[in-house]
């Protein structure tokens, strides 16, 4: 019993180190599951899995570090594209941090247990479980197992939703600065799950905020309870907000993940709004809107031409009496890098004055705000919040706490 | 019953369940362990079918409360019932009872309001409760539970304490409609169930819709299977998918083309948008078994 003892209280740490968050209650729970489930093919696995991992998205990182300790040696393998999302989820929300991507943050206290040295303990579980006849053959299909999974036909084998929230949860923390086409793919695809996410949290949002006027039918109804003191305030359902929406969002080449993928976000909530404009720009305004999920603008914008937020703010300025009233929420995405053009924040300053709320979003790493032609600093003065939004978990909380 | 491996699995076979091994070990656990089990996973995957399975695999009762915004304790565990103590103070008005035989009365069992929680900790044996979208229930509801779930006793300041005799077997449903405190998922054993793979989601339409033909089954699990790709606003579930497979066989169709799959699409996809996004897609998702 003690070597299977240590083997899981490495594979436990070799999770963590992994980036999985597991509590000593969690490892303890886990070792009872072993006990009560056995040693057999499936229960083993399943039971650490339903004991360890309390959150879909780590079940990836699960299923990799299973095969390499449970599973057959595997460490002349060279290490499949998948790494990728573990490295992403262990290195969390900073993904900026250290040698990126390659790097993999694994503590080091145990230096026989890192990487370089996988087969030396590997082998030796294979020798303490020897004995464990079925676990041997339970090795060698998890780790075909395991490199199925990381092949074209995982859909099937994963589910596809389970596959998709997997990889919602890695691409979430990947900040836009670090995006390439691929991880822009993922988080389309991924997008419906966070739009009905956003839906809710929002919706919810929009009804804790205690304001309105006081429902005085279902208040005196709920006094009764108290024998008829007022104690428990219910309120009127809040009418639809008279608020209009107008998006700025930068799609130069630097920010244009984190622009679209905004816009389409934010058209998906579009009905908790009277009304939602958005425009896109580079050096001028264009209308935006979505045609079978592909952005379309009009006009079209040139994408090789160089950001210019001042002249895009003087167009906007241009139709303030069609697009900006008191009931006008501004929300501007972007780094504010103007290529050194005038920067005109005396405008945001004037539709500050004229409408309800402008928030920044920057999808920019703060410690680069306002290092070389960024203008960020002079618009943040004008704007209501300047908010980061980093990373796709990043925007989205940022919008449900302007709306 | 006996909670081992083998007793859990025949028994979950013996409930019409379709099952992986994913989800047999989750369960055999949450009963050997005696923890509570949390089941995330999609809507309509049938999350809270399981609770349901538990419950008739021990022959048991099952209690449900379902989790929504404003919850409280009040509604989910216990409240006096006031309208009832004010009747009968009045009552016994006129009759000169001394205030400690009245509090007596009107603090009693007669006069509680037992909600679902209550009950469980009452029942005289164990039982399955079942707390469905716990994510849809407030934060500080959250904690309250994971205090109930902890040790099974709760204290009426009037009654005094109550201890559950048997702890009832915990089952925790959510949508994620918010994340789940960490604590809440420490407590728990997790389970993701997502939809079926085709193969199982045949099986239990066979299971549960006897009469349909298997070639249709296969047809039918195929096409669900296809619509669930589609990126529809929202996915069929698998009781809906039932529902289809019934009305297929109340309709009499023995082959499954366009206009029989027209007609009935409604059972299928509930929102304008995705309805007229397959509508006309219909033919190219449905298999032909003897082109293939």
């Amino acid at each position: 019993m003690i070597p299977m003892r240590e083997q899981l209280l490495r594979f436990v740490d070799e999770l963590r180190g992994g980036g999985v968050r597991i509590s000593v209650a969690e490892t303890l729970d886990a070792m009872r599951a072993v006990a009560a489930a056995g040693f057999e093919r499936g229960p083993l696995r399943e039971a650490l899995a339903a004991s360890l991992i309390k959150d879909e998205a780590d079940r990836p990182i699960f299923d990799r570090t299973y095969a390499q300790f449970f599973g057959r040696s595997r460490a002349a393998e060279p290490r499949t594209p998948d790494r990728r999302s573990g490295a992403r989820a262990a290195s969390g929300g900073s993904p900026q941090t250290g040698a990126g991507v390659a790097a993999r943050p694994i503590p080091e206290p145990e230096p026989s247990f890192q990487k370089p040295a996988r087969k030396p303990p590997a082998q030796k579980t294979a020798a303490q479980m020897g004995e464990h006849q079925e676990l041997r053959a339970e090795r060698e299909a998890e780790s075909e197992g395991a490199q199925r999974a990381g092949g074209p036909d995982s859909q099937a084998a994963a589910g596809i939703e389970a596959l998709r929230e997997a990889r919602l949860a890695a691409v979430e923390r990947v900040g836009f600065e670090h995006y390439s086409e691929m991880d822009y793919e993922t988080a389309r695809d991924s997008l419906a799950i966070l739009i009905r996410r956003f839906r809710l949290r929002l919706g919810r949002r929009l009804r804790m905020a205690r304001r309105g006027r006081v429902d005085f039918r279902r208040t005196i109804r709920a006094a009764i309870q108290h024998g008829g003191a007022l104690i428990d305030l219910r309120f009127r359902a809040r009418r639809p907000r008279h608020v209009d929406l107008l998006i700025l969002a930068d799609i130069s080449g630097s920010v244009r993940y984190a622009a679209t993928l905004m816009l389409e976000l934010v058209a998906g909530v579009h009905e908790s709004f009277r009304r939602v404009r958005s425009f896109v720009f580079i050096d001028h305004l264009a209308e935006a809107g979505f045609e079978d999920g592909h952005l379309v603008m009009t006009p079209a914008l040139d994408p090789y031409a160089r950001s210019d937020f001042g002249r895009v703010l003087g167009e906007l300025w241009e139709r303030r009496d069609e697009l900006l009233g008191p009931a006008t929420l501004v929300i501007i995405m972007g780094d504010g890098r103007n290529n050194r053009r005038p920067a005109r924040a005396d405008l945001v300053a004037d539709i500050a004055h004229r409408c309800r709320a402008v928030y920044w979003l920057n999808p920019e790493t703060a410690a680069r705000w306002g290092t070389g032609d960024s203008a960020i600093n002079q618009y943040a003065r004008h704007v209501t919040a300047l908010i980061p939004a980093q990373t796709l978990g990043e925007l989205e909380r940022a919008l449900v706490e302007v709306f | 019953m006996e909670i081992t491996p083998e007793n859990v699995s025949e028994g979950l076979r013996g409930a019409d369940y379709v099952t992986n091994q994913r989800v047999e070990t989750a369960i055999f656990l949450a009963l050997a362990l005696d923890k509570p089990l949390l089941i995330e996973g999609p809507a309509g995957s049938g999350k809270t079918e399981v609770a349901k399975v538990i419950a008739a695999m021990l022959h048991t009762e099952l209690i449900r409360l379902q989790c929504y915004e404003g919850l409280d304790e009040a509604r989910a565990l216990y409240e006096w019932n006031y309208q009832k103590q004010l009747l009968r103070l009045q009552a016994d008005e006129h009759q000169g009872l001394r205030w400690e035989e009245l509090s007596e009365h009107l603090f009693s069992r007669d006069y509680l309001l037992e909600r679902p929680l209550l009950r469980a900790i009452l029942a005289p044996r164990k039982l399955v409760l079942l707390i469905d979208e716990v994510d849809k229930a407030d934060e500080e509801f959250e904690a309250f539970l994971l205090e109930l779930l902890s040790d099974f006793q709760v204290s009426i300041p009037e009654l005094g304490t109550i201890r559950a005799r048997e702890r009832p077997a915990v089952v925790l449903t959510s949508n994620r409609a918010r994340e789940l405190s960490e604590a809440l998922r420490r407590r728990c054993l997790h389970l993701f169930i997502d939809f079926p793979s085709l193969e199982q989601e045949r099986r239990i339409i066979e299971l549960k819709v006897p009469d349909l033909d298997a070639r249709l089954a296969e047809q039918a699990a195929r096409f669900v299977g296809a619509l669930r790709k589609a990126g529809l606003k929202k996915t069929p579930s698998i009781a809906e998918t039932l529902d289809w497979a019934r009305a297929l066989v109340r309709l009499g169709v023995r082959e499954l083309d366009t206009p029989a799959v027209r007609s009935t699409l409604g059972l299928l996809l509930k929102h304008e948008d995705d309805r007229s996004k397959i509508e006309g897609k219909v033919g190219s998702l449905i298999s032909h078994p003897h082109s293939r």
